[in-house]
């Protein structure tokens, strides 16, 4: 074997030029498939990241049913003793509680219907980008700050700004008329249209005071330190999380049906893409493949007529064909990982890109995500083409006759 | 007032649906009233009651305030029409109820801003057939279908309505368009009250939901008495004068 | 010149010499130019239906509305009905629709549900081919008149309110006097919309029905106009803007100023795209030239030897790859164009549909070729090809006759 290795190996470096010119031909699609794919999935998770970020969270603990159908009674009893310990005892610091209601809120001259959402102020940041989206005024002070934020374009709409008072009027959890005039303290520009459009947020607990709550809210926001923990932090919630049937814990799929169907169409639309970038690079690389095959025909009449058989020529031909691909993906591995690690650190971006992105609340810098199955699917896919390719002349190997193959006129 | 409707009722031929339905809603908002209503909302794991005044006149305006339980006391709200305003004493506030939130329920109760906005809309917005007639404690009663015109502002199907001959709606029912009961109005405790006779409990049940219903129980009620002027303003919705 | 016709025949039989290798490079430019050419197809197709489902929605190409209406779409921002400047404004060649709209916030209920949608009151006849609504009615019947009394309902927007065809739903808005409005509408019509958002968010009635409704007398909300191209709306913009000067007049890049963005950046990306296959295919090209070039080297010496010029040779080998490169060309363009006509009917993704309706996009891409892209795509292949094919060609031209014919 390693005699065989030798000689395929030397054989690959009878003629230089050719060897580095297909070596290439497979490093430029390798680089190309680790760059393009690290940079979607890095893509991905930004996007996901980001929308998760600004107020779904990673997972959230709620009340059975209340997400199908979420009505105000439906509540997790004393959420805020529950998320402490929870903290304490995940130590995990994205975890804040939230109770949701529906009021009419009225200033002046306009009332609308809109989403109200208890917060505590304290924790809220750690799981939204709202505390930190705040474009006029300041968000919420503390839990029982008499005190709202409103979006910016409902706030537009509503023909306030920052100072005036705001009138809500609902059902609070008894059935009872929940009313309260609080002065807005912030607008927030989410990025997401539809909670700057209708999202009204106000303390936890002048909520539950508000909407007769008691201490009960509606949901467990938890974000982890980050996506690529997710599953872990999942496992370490679940784990802590009171053995209450009643209670479940809901992951981004639940709560945003719809995104991983996007990302799923995305991934399958581009490796369309690749798969014809390597077919056209396998189909160049059969060619030089099947060349060091025909020109060397009188070589292998001889290692014939020598006591070798075709099989072993045939392996010694796939040989130096996979020691070709392999060389080739080895350059394009580092150098492809070697721009996904540059990308990783100074992040990607382009004109108009962040125009369009930044439309939808995202940065518009990706920073490709360096897994080992990121940077090594390319690779794989690409190893698999050509040595399928190489199967072919070295297939054509066995058909030689020893003396045809002598007389071969190259 | 209420002599010259029982002049006409007996003058007019007994079988004419509208002017049945027409007669029903008459006898039961009269040309004014005052009543004392006990409102229990009743859910599988909790149940209110609140106490509420309401001031009536002819079919198009009303006054509902909210005396008990204290936390709700002073909630008030005025219908003019189809307009609808809400009064909260927490907030010291009169809000104008938009047309989006018409759809959402009263005070938390199976009854929606709308259907207390709409109490005239059974004599405008229907056409009526008399289905059938039966007996109730031995007096005749009148089964009739009331379905909603063509561009009335009304989700149902039709609607079922049992009026008794002395004009006490005993049973409407709401049916969807597929011919499904949605909810049904059930009255019951008939006696006589304010000068008349007043079915005192009434109750709404959804039929999906068994374990959830309303109840309203008329503690006082007094007809056609004088209205002072005024009473349906927003002034007097946020400074009550009585 | 006039050793052209020979220099092209050597050259093509240079070609076959070795048949299996000439093959194989001519099926992966094939691919190549094949990939490129439906690509763009797909990728055009794609951002076309955004733009055209996004005028079809609604946006047409130029919309005018009372100032303040697009800031805050309330009833309170209305236009009266076209006078008769404006109407002259409209009646030129270069519009080829145009319709009033009333446009409000509103509820829409049935037994079991409600919600919050706008109100569309729609002209029919005027509507029919300016927007996507008289097409997208899959049940019942499209609107009839102006004050047809029936509405129509999205798909999507049915199911939630369990509600259908032929039963009753009402609509609740505001007046014109700030006075609750509502009214009773047969479900006359069920449309399908895309994104969903236009399932669920609109509901469309006849506009003179509107008006009566809303006390609106005879005001509107909206004009919009379709003109015969979607580009170069400027003059068309102006004359409107004077002959309705306070009104608030704007083409739909204006109004949709991300498919504008969305529209360079495809463009940007169609480009490196190109960029790369044409990099993977000139691996094996220039490969596949350089090899010819170089078992051939003694017959180049001879060549030369003979009295044939270096630049002949390096026409020779040019030659070559020119005839490969319109091959492929040829071949591939028409294996894109049978594909492309293979998909007439669509692309069909609707295993993602519910993904990436909720983003706007159709789950079925019709590609588009258009002239630029296949231009471009050509030239682009053709003249890259012709200059990765340069250093082959000049390697077999600089070698000195006796170094080429002692070379073994």
């Amino acid at each position: 074997m390693a005699i065989t290795l030798r000689l395929a190996w030397r054989n690959l470096w009878r003629n230089p030029r050719r060897t580095w010119f297909t070596a290439s031909a497979i490093a430029f699609i390798t680089v190309l498939l680790i760059f393009i794919i690290t940079l979607q999935m890095g893509a991905f998770d930004m996007m996901l990241d980001t929308s998760l970020r600004v107020f779904t969270g990673q997972m959230q603990i709620q009340r059975e049913g209340y997400l199908d159908k979420p009505q105000m009674r439906v509540t997790v009893a004393r959420a805020q003793n529950l998320a402490g310990s929870l903290r304490r005892a995940t130590g995990l610091p994205g975890i804040a509680v939230r109770a949701n209601g529906f009021a009419l809120a009225a200033s002046g001259t306009r009332s609308y219907g809109v989403p109200v959402v208890g917060v505590e102020p304290a924790h809220e940041s750690a799981v939204s980008t709202i505390p930190r989206l705040i474009r006029q005024g300041r968000y919420l002070a503390n839990d029982t700050a008499q005190e709202l934020v409103v979006g910016a374009v409902l706030a537009r709409n509503l023909k306030i700004k920052v100072g005036d008072e705001l009138t809500l009027l609902g059902a609070g959890m008894d059935g009872s008329v929940a009313a309260t005039v609080l002065p807005v303290v912030g607008l927030f520009e989410s990025g997401s249209p539809e909670l700057d459009r209708h999202l009204v947020e106000m303390p936890l607990q002048t909520f539950q005071e508000v909407f007769s709550m008691g201490q009960e809210a509606h949901a467990l926001v938890i974000s982890g330190p980050s996506l690529e923990r997710m599953a872990a932090t999942q496992v370490l919630v679940r784990q802590h999380m009171p053995q209450d049937p009643a209670l479940v814990l809901l992951d981004w799929e639940k709560l945003l049906p719809g995104v991983k169907q996007v990302m799923q169409a995305d991934i399958i639309e581009h490796w369309f893409l690749y798969i014809v970038l390597i077919l056209v690079v396998t189909f160049s690389i059969l060619n030089t493949f099947l060349m060091s095959v025909l020109e060397r025909t009188r070589e292998f009449g001889i290692m014939l007529a020598l006591g070798a058989t075709p099989l072993g020529i045939g392996r010694l031909v796939l040989l130096e064909s996979t020691l070709l691909t392999l060389l080739g993906l080895a350059i394009g591995i580092v150098l492809g990982g070697g721009i996904a690690l540059y990308f990783n650190y100074y992040g990607f971006t382009f004109k108009g890109m962040q125009e369009l992105y930044s439309q939808f609340g995202f940065a518009g810098v990706i920073t490709p995500k360096i897994t080992f199955v990121n940077v090594m699917t390319g690779p794989a896919v690409i190893f698999a083409f050509t040595v399928a390719a190489a199967l072919y002349p070295a297939w054509r190997i066995r058909r030689l006759r020893i003396v045809e193959a002598m007389h071969a006129v190259h | 007032m209420s002599l010259l409707f029982w002049g006409t009722a007996t003058a007019a031929p007994p079988e004419d649906a509208a002017a049945i339905v027409k007669r029903a809603i008459d006898y039961w908002r009269d040309v004014s009233s005052y009543s004392v209503i006990d409102m229990t909302i009743h859910r599988p794991d909790w149940e209110r009651t609140m106490t509420i005044r309401i001031w009536t006149r002819g079919q198009k305006e009303s006054l509902v305030r909210v005396v008990a339980p204290p936390k709700d006391a002073g909630n008030a709200t005025l219908l003019l029409d189809n307009d609808m305003w809400s009064f909260t004493p927490k907030i010291n506030r009169v809000i104008k109820i938009p047309s989006s939130m018409m759809n959402q329920s009263w005070m938390g109760s199976d009854f929606s801003n709308n259907d207390l906005a709409k109490a005239d809309d059974l004599i405008e917005q229907y056409t009526h057939k008399l289905l059938r007639t039966g007996t109730h404690d031995g007096r005749k009663v009148y089964v009739i279908d009331s379905t909603p015109k063509e561009t009335a502002p009304v989700v149902w199907g039709h609607e079922v309505i049992a009026i008794r001959d002395d004009w006490l709606i005993l049973e409407h029912a709401f049916y969807d368009q597929q011919n499904v009961l949605v909810k049904k109005l059930v009255t019951s405790d008939i006696r006589p009250m304010g000068g008349k006779l007043v079915a005192a409990r009434e109750r709404m049940q959804k039929l999906d939901k068994p374990g959830e219903w309303t109840e309203v129980v008329t503690r006082e009620v007094r007809f056609n008495i004088p209205i002072a002027a005024g009473t349906f303003t927003l002034s007097n919705l946020r400074n009550p004068r009585e | 010149m006039n050793r052209l016709p020979l220099l092209i025949r050597m050259a093509w039989r240079n070609l076959w010499r070795h048949p299996p290798r000439t093959l194989l490079i001519l099926f992966a430019f094939v691919l190549g130019v094949w990939s490129i050419v439906v690509l763009a197809a797909y990728g055009r197709g794609a951002l076309e239906q955004q733009i055209e489902r996004s005028i079809d929605n609604l946006t047409a190409h130029v919309q005018i509305h009372a100032t303040g209406y697009r800031d805050d779409p309330v009833i309170d921002h209305r236009l009266p009905p076209p006078g008769p400047a404006l109407r002259t404004a409209l009646a030129q060649a270069d519009v080829t629709a145009w319709a009033a709209r009333v446009r409000v916030p509103a509820v829409v209920a049935s037994e079991r549900e409600s919600a919050g949608i706008v109100l569309v009151g729609i002209e029919p006849a005027r509507e029919r081919g300016l927007s996507f609504i008289a097409e997208a009615v899959h049940a019942g019947r499209y609107l009839d008149a102006d004050d047809d009394p029936g509405l129509l309902l999205g798909r999507k927007l049915a199911e939630r309110l369990e509600t259908g065809l032929g039963r009753r739903v009402v609509v609740m808005s505001q007046d014109a006097n700030n006075q609750i409005a509502d009214r009773g509408f047969r479900v006359v019509g069920i449309f399908d919309g895309s994104p969903e958002a236009m399932e669920t968010g609109y509901v469309f009635i006849g506009r003179a029905t509107a008006q009566q409704m809303l006390k609106l007398g005879d005001s509107v909300s909206e004009l919009a106009v379709l003109a015969s191209s979607r580009d170069r709306l400027d003059g068309l913009v102006m004359r409107l803007r004077a002959a309705s000067p306070e009104s608030d007049v704007q083409p739909w890049t204006t109004l949709e100023p991300l498919l504008v963005l969305a529209e360079e950046l495809s463009g940007t990306i169609l480009t490196i795209w190109y960029l790369i296959v044409f990099t993977a295919m000139s691996f094996g090209l220039v490969n596949t030239l350089l090899m010819a070039v170089f078992e051939r080297i003694r017959e180049f010496g001879l060549f030369q030897a003979l009295g044939m010029p270096p630049r002949l040779i390096l026409g020779m080998v040019l030659a070559e790859s020119v005839i490969l490169l319109a091959l492929a060309l040829t071949v591939g363009n028409l294996l894109a164009g049978a594909t492309l006509l293979s998909l007439k009917g669509g692309i069909d993704l609707s295993a993602f549909a519910e993904g990436l309706e909720m983003f706007g996009f159709s789950p079925i891409i019709y590609p588009m070729i258009t002239a630029a892209d296949f231009v471009t795509a050509n030239v682009l292949v053709f003249v890259l090809g012709v200059v990765a094919c340069l250093y082959p060609a000049w390697r077999a031209a600089r070698y000195a006759p006796v170094q080429a014919i002692t070379r073994i």
